[in-house]
């Protein structure tokens, strides 16, 4: 769903929500301009990832210029176990490696697809979503997470 | 082979980027290096985890798709009254006028805009989906 896209990209449930809401009305405005050859699933998707890629642009904006500095909501901690820890050590990126490294590794998209979607150049979104990952490791052993191909490895 | 230089590559492996002589150089290093092999591994796993992560459905707000729904229609009204006089009362009517009626099996006449919105609803739901069952996988070789 929408939603769950928007908000494993962004990280938070009012940014997502918007997003979600966005996409949609991006869906109904563009909906003569779909072409049948594509799937209307990969057409929405793409959709939701452009719409969430807005709203994360336009928050980086407002953080910027201070008008949500004095409430900033605090980070959310995920209540499901599914996936919880991974998401905990998304939810500390900073929202430049989290959106490319989602988007990669979560969804697959191709690296220039990427840099489309974000407006960044293809250098860049490659290093952002190297450092995403790197970094996305080490939070995890830092939680006592090490991945169990690794434990057998070790063992070795 | 430096280690900096084969973190890099490392990713650039995980990405399918490598050609045939950079993946045996890469191996070479690994050969020697516990750090790097073990960075590869973990690399691997974590986005394994990821991709595994993909497929689970974020529950949203209970209210999230009628308030997407109201949003369309809204954006209905606005595109299609110009031509109408509004009136607080009289959006909706003036849309459902636009838009027609469908009747239901059953006899039931339903707002076309209601419909519109029920598509939108099981588009979201397809999307879900599709997305689960549509992701390329990409197998990893660890060693």
């Amino acid at each position: 769903m929408a939603y769950s896209i928007a908000y494993k990209m962004l990280g938070d449930r009012q940014d997502a929500e918007d997003a979600t809401q966005e996409a949609f009305m991006s869906c109904y405005r563009r909906l003569a301009t779909f072409r049948s050859e594509s799937l209307f699933s990969t057409w929405m998707f793409r959709l939701t990832v452009s719409a969430a890629a807005d709203v994360r642009r336009r928050e980086a904006r407002r953080r910027a210029a201070g008008t949500v500095a004095a409430n900033e909501p605090v980070r959310e901690t995920r209540d499901s176990t599914d996936g919880g820890s991974l998401a905990a050590a998304l939810a500390e990126l900073p929202p430049d490696y989290r959106v490319p490294t989602v988007l990669r590794d979560v969804y697959g998209l191709a690296y220039q697809e990427i840099a489309d979607v974000t407006g960044r150049p293809l250098g860049t979104v490659k290093v952002m979503v190297h450092r995403g990952r790197a970094s996305l490791r080490l939070r995890l052993r830092s939680m006592g997470l090490v991945p169990h191909a690794y434990k057998k490895r070790g063992e070795v | 082979m430096e280690c900096s230089y084969c973190r890099g590559q490392v990713n650039r492996y995980l990405d399918g980027e490598l050609g045939y002589v950079e993946v045996a150089e890469l191996q070479a290093h690994l050969d020697l290096c516990v750090e790097c092999a073990a960075e590869l591994v973990e690399l691997g796993a974590l986005r394994s985890a990821l991709a595994q992560w993909g497929t689970v459905e974020e529950v949203p707000a209970p209210d999230l798709v009628a308030r997407v729904v109201a949003a369309v229609e809204a954006e209905t009204a606005g595109r299609r009254s110009s031509t109408y006089e509004r009136s607080p009362d009289g959006i909706l009517a003036t849309v459902d006028h636009l838009l027609g009626r469908v009747v239901l099996p059953g006899g039931r006449e339903v707002p076309v805009r209601k419909i519109i919105g029920w598509g939108i609803a099981a588009a979201a739901v397809v999307i879900g989906i599709e997305r689960r069952h549509g992701r390329r996988d990409r197998e990893l070789k660890t060693s």
